[in-house]
């Protein structure tokens, strides 16, 4: 097989002239959402959708074939049957396409026919070089140059994080996280079956992109787990990628070879290698954007020192349990902190026992109170990261400002966790996110954020990462 | 003889898995500490190999025709004498004529009990070459505690594989055993990575156990898949 070139994939994910081969004028049919979504997407090149038997569709015109377009293109989305979808491939290559994203399924994951099919696609492509996204995929998404090539439109934030999934469901899954989490995607590809075009190559593209800071990968399985693994430990040197791998039971094969054509393979060693390449892995598509998003909005803390800050116990105890197994320290809090934290809050005040978790029980509800914690907290010189819970209250608001202005001051990494609901945290939410300071509503989700974070500041440290 | 020279004439007369002088001189030669393993050709042989080596001995049938050495009754453990030598040497190839007629021995030492430990080498169809390291014996089945390196690894990743196995606790001295020596385990495990790299003849590489002591290591006994 083939190695794909990141030039090649250029004209995939930037390309001036598309066209949609296998467009039909029924709305619950892939091709019609192609071209809705192209549409809706904004996309600012053109679009010439191609069926022999259609006039017009969505308003624009469709051709009875790549030879009657005005124009060569420079990528073809094609939405036939996986039959029609090789001899499709066949004469994209022969009118000078460069690359191509095959939405149907049908193929390796079918079995031995279907794997066929397939080599017969490969073949295909490969006569002329072209890249294959998927096939059995939802397509790409491209926000960089608002191109929305997948069979659900919708226009999402733009965002520094690219998702490479081997799930549509999945894929579909993070980027909805994502908007909850109220981060944006850069770029989404379905990679589905992986026949030409795998994780590897991806992660080679993205690299080198230059809209991309980090990557989240969700993986079945691949063909070349080897390659993969040496790829993302390279590519992690330049941009963090966090690896959420799934199918991890015995017999997980039985799932995903009929899902993508994809064995699982050993979780064990999936997840001792990962660890060997320096990858940052999760354990679920919620941890997967918590992880992305926080790398994505803060700069790497110089240590694995976790300082907490709270009114309530609990949170701080659920996230210690996450924050030491990823190899963080919850270090004794300076004296000197001591003695600022005793000056704000009283130094009779009995309540509250000064350490680090740093309880400020009710009297942290006073958000001037919460904020002076906060600085003394993000001054102290033995702690690289501040989380900061605070509960959601129908009486008073949230310290949100008095957060930013600790941050300000101090330029440490500060994670917020907010004990609440998006209905009551969104203002907050936009008004710190827009700051760079990412807030969660889950301690799970923060502490796993602040292991992304010290995950790949102490690999900088070790000379490993050193991220422009 | 050469390591190359080994695996040739192994791999000409039909065999995938070394005898284990063979496995231990391949190991020898890369750096690894292997108990010695002499041949004995005839019963006068296996007696001078094990005054030589000292006693107690092992001596195990040595044949292409013995896979299961144990079940074909041809290990005999703890010969402390000559006597016991020779009475091993004829229950072990009166057996084993009937099987092959090239069939040998080998003699090797009792080795001093220490930690068990695996260091093993095996070709993963998703990531290649692959090491493992884990506590030896019967932890392996039972505890399944045993960490994965891809090859090649660098340093970081030998002493980053020996922490992180839950039986670690133990190579660092539990209650009132010394520690056993990490830098000799590393030293094994780096060079079972590169022997991989060097040889990709080489299918599987199986050191269980490994024993590890306060001062060295040494694998006693050596499986080469070839």
């Amino acid at each position: 097989m083939t190695q794909i070139s990141p030039e090649g994939l250029h004209s995939v994910f930037y390309p001036e002239r598309v066209a949609v081969i296998g467009i039909t004028d029924t709305p619950e049919r892939v091709g019609y959402n192609i071209l809705r979504s192209i549409l809706y997407g904004g996309f600012a090149g053109k679009v010439y959708p191609v069926h022999p038997r259609h006039e017009q569709v969505l308003g624009c015109k469709v051709y009875k074939s790549l030879d009657d377009l005005p124009e060569p293109v420079d990528m073809a989305v094609i939405c036939l049957n996986q039959y029609a979808t090789v001899e499709a491939v066949e004469s994209c290559g022969c009118s000078g396409v460069k690359g191509v994203v095959c939405n149907a399924g049908g193929y390796s994951e079918t079995g031995e026919d279907g794997d066929e099919l397939e080599k017969r696609l490969i073949a295909a492509a490969e006569k002329y070089g072209l890249p294959i996204i998927g096939p059995n995929t939802l397509g790409i998404i491209n926000n960089d140059a608002n191109f929305y090539s997948t069979f659900y439109p919708m226009r999402i934030p733009a965002g520094k994080v690219s998702v490479v999934s081997q799930s549509g469901g999945v894929g579909l899954t993070i980027i909805n996280l994502a908007l909850d989490e109220g981060i944006g995607i850069n770029k989404f590809i379905g990679v589905g079956n992986c026949s030409n075009l795998d994780f590897a190559d991806c992660l080679d593209y993205l690299e080198n992109d230059d809209s991309t800071a980090v990557i989240g990968v969700y993986m079945e399985g691949t063909r070349d787990a080897g390659r993969f693994v040496r790829t993302a430990g390279r590519v992690a040197r330049k941009k963090p990628v966090v690896v959420y791998k799934a199918g991890r039971i015995e017999g997980a094969d039985n799932y995903t070879q009929t899902h993508t054509g994809s064995s699982a393979g050993s979780f064990k060693l999936y997840r001792d290698i990962l660890h060997q390449h320096g990858i940052f892995t999760v354990n679920s598509p919620s941890e997967l954007v918590a992880a992305c998003k926080a790398l994505e909005l803060l700069p790497l803390p110089g240590g694995n020192r976790v300082g907490i800050l709270t009114h309530t116990a609990g949170p701080g105890v659920v996230m210690i349990d996450h924050l030491a197994q990823a190899g963080c320290i919850i270090p004794p809090l300076h004296e000197e902190t001591i003695a600022r934290v005793k000056g704000i809050i009283g130094a009779d005040n009995p309540p509250v026992v000064l350490k680090n978790p740093l309880d400020a029980a009710g009297l942290g509800f006073s958000r001037p109170t919460y904020g002076g914690l906060a600085e003394a907290m993000l001054a102290d010189d033995h702690v690289d990261l501040l989380l900061a819970v605070y509960c959601l209250h129908e009486t008073w608001e949230l310290p949100a400002a008095e957060l930013l202005d600790a941050y300000k001051k101090y330029k440490k990494p500060l994670i917020v966790n907010f004990i609440g609901n998006w209905l009551g945290c969104r203002a907050d939410r936009d008004f710190l996110q827009s700051a760079g300071i990412p807030l969660f509503t889950a301690p799970e989700k923060t502490a796993v954020a602040a292991a992304a974070l010290v995950h790949y500041g102490t690999k900088k440290l070790e000379g490993g990462a050193s991220y422009a | 003889m050469l390591d190359a020279d080994i695996i040739s004439l192994a791999l000409a007369s039909g065999r995938n898995l070394l005898f284990a002088d063979e496995a231990g001189a391949l190991l020898k030669a890369v750096g690894i500490p292997v108990a010695p393993c002499r041949i004995g050709a005839a019963e006068d042989e296996a007696v001078q190999a094990a005054k030589e080596i000292g006693f107690p001995v092992v001596l195990k049938v040595r044949s292409q025709a013995v896979v299961h050495k144990t079940d074909a009754g041809g290990v005999r453990l703890g010969l402390t004498d000559e006597g016991a030598v020779r009475f091993a040497y004829r229950e072990i190839m009166d057996k084993a004529r009937f099987l092959d007629r090239g069939a040998r021995v080998t003699v090797q030492p009792m080795a001093p009990p220490g930690v068990e430990l695996l260091v093993g080498m095996t070709i993963d169809p998703h990531f290649g070459r692959v090491v493992a390291f884990g506590l030896g014996g019967i932890f392996v089945e039972v505890l399944d505690d045993i960490a994965f390196r891809q090859v090649p690894l660098l340093a970081e990743d030998a002493i980053d594989m020996i922490n992180s196995i839950k039986g670690s606790i133990i190579l660092k001295g539990y209650r009132r055993a010394a520690p056993v020596d990490i830098t000799a385990l590393m030293e094994i495990i780096l060079r079972v990575s590169r022997l991989a790299e060097e040889e990709p003849r080489i299918k599987e590489i199986d050191l269980n156990p490994v024993f590890a002591y306060p001062q060295g290591a040494l694998a006693v006994d050596p499986r080469i898949i070839i």
